[in-house]
């Protein structure tokens, strides 16, 4: 990990009306750096996620990812950049269910003119590295709940993304499959130098990060 | 826009893709039955002017005299003169004539129709001369006769003979059997066109309710332009009256009274319907696909599509959805059409057409040409249609593009 910030935001605010979800937040995440976002069921740490990866619009505040500063770009412009930025990882996978695993992995470069057998190799080898070169061809319905979210992970990673923005990887998986999961988001970070920023209730996964951030009714308490 | 996505979409949704391909082929084949069936009225409505070479027939109604004996003029068809007709033959649109004489002549011991016909002209009565069926056609500049074969049965007329018409006396040259070949300007005897002028002539019954000179004709046949058509049939009737009888395609389409005869408008209007229902199937499936993939846009928006990049995936697949809606359409529209080819269509032949002598036993009787309906569809509907499927398929992409717009990835992704 080296200590320039790839990601910050400062003094965040979201309203959805007059319900202040997120108040005020200050963070930031270093290159490499696996952090962890704790707190109960509805504090607001998806919402303060959204709003990081540029999935949302703070109502006040900025946001800068990989040095540039997201909050004033279009819908397409952060669509842009995302593409070549960041990573997701859904709780509940969301994978297309008629495209085959390898299809999943690629959805990322399909926009981009590159051949299909260009995407279909990139997409083998990160499946490869995560167990399912044997499932490549398999629709989303044909795997285990811990293969679809190591698809997502796969996805995540097709761009070469500087920053993973993870939210409950491990939600609706069971606890062994979890620690598979959060295993190899540990192996990203240490090997491939990956920043994660991750959400979740469990403090005890979250213990598996550098750092842990609390959140409580919408504000960092620790 | 990626190929592999759009095919695995399309069939892994099966029902979702049957669903709008089979609304909208509905809709597209509705549209091409119409006009298909449309045309074929049209067509079958030119049938009986088109037997007789003609796209126009003119007569004009008078008087029959008290006494019916010797030549007369039938009261739908009397004198059209000869300055009328060279009025007529100036009119523009008018690409060739055919004029003849239809006389009814009572002798004393039987009854003639006569037709007086232009033996070498193909636009009227002489293109019948394919319906003899023993001995020859008429002959320029002799006084011979065709007889009905019916006719000439009825009265042991056979060829050789001499018949004599109102005093004058006619080589039988061959019988005919017109029977099947036309319902309009047929007769039982026919003589050349002279002949049959110099019986109306001679006439002093015929003369004293329609005064008739050489060069006068009681019937004409036009053969015209097709889009002046209707122009043409105001300007006969300014030259000849009010009463003068015009038939015309458009005049036998009208006595079809079927709703697709009806006219243009009607089938314009149910076009114009059967397109809006198409495009409102299509809008609503595709509508129903977006609200029921606003997970699916939401995450390919997450992951790095641009709006373009994900209108222009639903965009193709809507086009290709109803390009095979309107290969389907088509398909479903040739079964039917082909069915509907086995339809029989009654044209009644207006009563002041028919030859006959009403008050004649039988004479009253309503006549019709009966034919199959020509029912086909031209290359130019059937591509007409299919690229109409395409446009409805890129309007309505185009048009949900908007709502694909407002889906925001953070909230369709939120709850999980």
């Amino acid at each position: 990990m080296n200590n320039s910030k790839i990601l910050s935001g400062t003094n965040l605010s979201k309203k959805y009306g007059e319900l202040e979800v997120v108040k005020g937040v200050t963070l930031s995440v270093a290159a490499g750096e696996f952090v962890c976002l704790v707190g109960k069921s509805g504090c607001g740490k998806t919402t303060l996620l959204s709003l990081l990866s540029g999935l949302e619009r703070p109502t006040k505040g900025d946001v800068l990812l990989n040095g540039k500063k997201i909050n004033g770009a279009s819908e397409d412009e952060l669509a842009l950049f995302r593409r070549e930025n960041v990573g997701f990882i859904f709780q509940s996978f969301n994978l297309i269910p008629t495209l085959s695993a390898w299809e999943n992995v690629a959805l990322p470069l399909f926009p981009l003119k590159i051949s299909n057998e260009e995407r279909k190799r990139r997409a083998t080898e990160l499946l490869t590295q995560m167990e399912l070169g044997h499932r490549l061809e398999h629709l989303p319905s044909a795997l285990s709940g811990g293969e679809k979210q190591r698809v997502a992970i796969a996805r995540a990673l097709v761009n070469h993304p500087k920053v993973i923005f993870a939210d409950e990887p491990t939600g609706n998986l069971d606890s062994a499959t979890g620690d598979a999961i959060m295993d190899i988001l540990t192996r990203l970070h240490t090997q491939e130098g990956v920043a994660i920023l991750m959400v979740t209730h469990e403090v005890e996964l979250a213990k598996k990060a550098e750092r842990l951030i609390r959140m409580h009714d919408g504000e960092v308490i620790s | 826009m990626n190929a592999g996505y759009l095919v695995r979409e399309l069939y892994h949704q099966k029902r979702r893709t049957l669903t709008a391909i089979l609304g909208l082929s509905i809709g597209i084949a509705l549209l091409v039955i119409l006009n298909a069936l449309s045309m074929a009225y049209r067509q079958a409505a030119h049938a009986p002017l088109k037997e007789i070479g003609a796209d126009i027939t003119v007569q004009r109604p008078g008087d029959v005299p008290k006494d019916l004996a010797g030549a007369v003029f039938p009261c739908s068809a009397v004198t059209i003169r000869k300055e009328e007709v060279e009025k007529i033959q100036s009119l523009p649109g008018i690409r060739g004539m055919g004029k003849a004489v239809l006389l009814w002549v009572f002798d004393t011991k039987q009854a003639w129709i006569v037709l007086g016909i232009e033996q070498n002209n193909t636009i009227g009565p002489a293109v019948l001369r394919s319906a003899v069926t023993e001995g020859r056609f008429l002959d320029d500049g002799k006084s011979e006769a065709l007889v009905e074969a019916a006719y000439a049965r009825q009265f042991g007329i056979r060829v050789g003979d001499m018949v004599s018409v109102n005093g004058s006396k006619f080589s039988v040259v061959g019988l005919m059997d017109a029977s099947r070949a036309a319902k309009i300007a047929v007769a039982n005897l026919y003589m050349s066109l002279a002949d049959a002028e110099g019986l109306a002539a001679s006439s002093k019954n015929l003369q004293t309710v329609s005064p008739f000179a050489p060069g006068d004709v009681n019937l004409l046949f036009i053969k015209a332009d097709q889009e002046k058509i209707t122009p043409l049939a105001a300007s006969l009737k300014e030259i000849l009256g009010k009463k003068a009888t015009v038939a015309t395609p458009e005049s036998f389409l009208k006595l079809l009274g079927s709703l697709f005869a009806l006219s243009d408008k009607f089938t314009l209007a149910a076009s114009l319907i059967a397109i809006i229902v198409a495009v409102l199937i299509a809008f609503k499936t595709m509508a129903g696909n977006i609200a029921e993939r606003a997970r699916e846009i939401g995450v390919l928006k997450a992951v790095g599509w641009t709006n373009r990049n994900v209108v222009a995936q639903l965009l193709a697949e809507s086009v290709v959805q109803c390009f095979l809606a309107g290969i389907l359409g088509l398909l479903i529209a040739l079964v039917v059409t082909f069915g509907l080819s086995f339809m029989k269509v009654n044209i009644p032949i207006p009563w002041d057409m028919a030859p006959n002598p009403h008050f004649l036993p039988g004479g009253g009787d309503q006549i019709y040409k009966t034919l199959r309906l020509p029912v086909h569809i031209p290359w130019t509907l059937a591509s007409f249609a299919v690229l109409l499927s395409i446009f409805i398929g890129g309007l309505t992409g185009g048009l949900l593009g908007r709502h694909v717009a407002k889906i925001k990835p953070s909230e369709v992704l939120r709850h999980e």
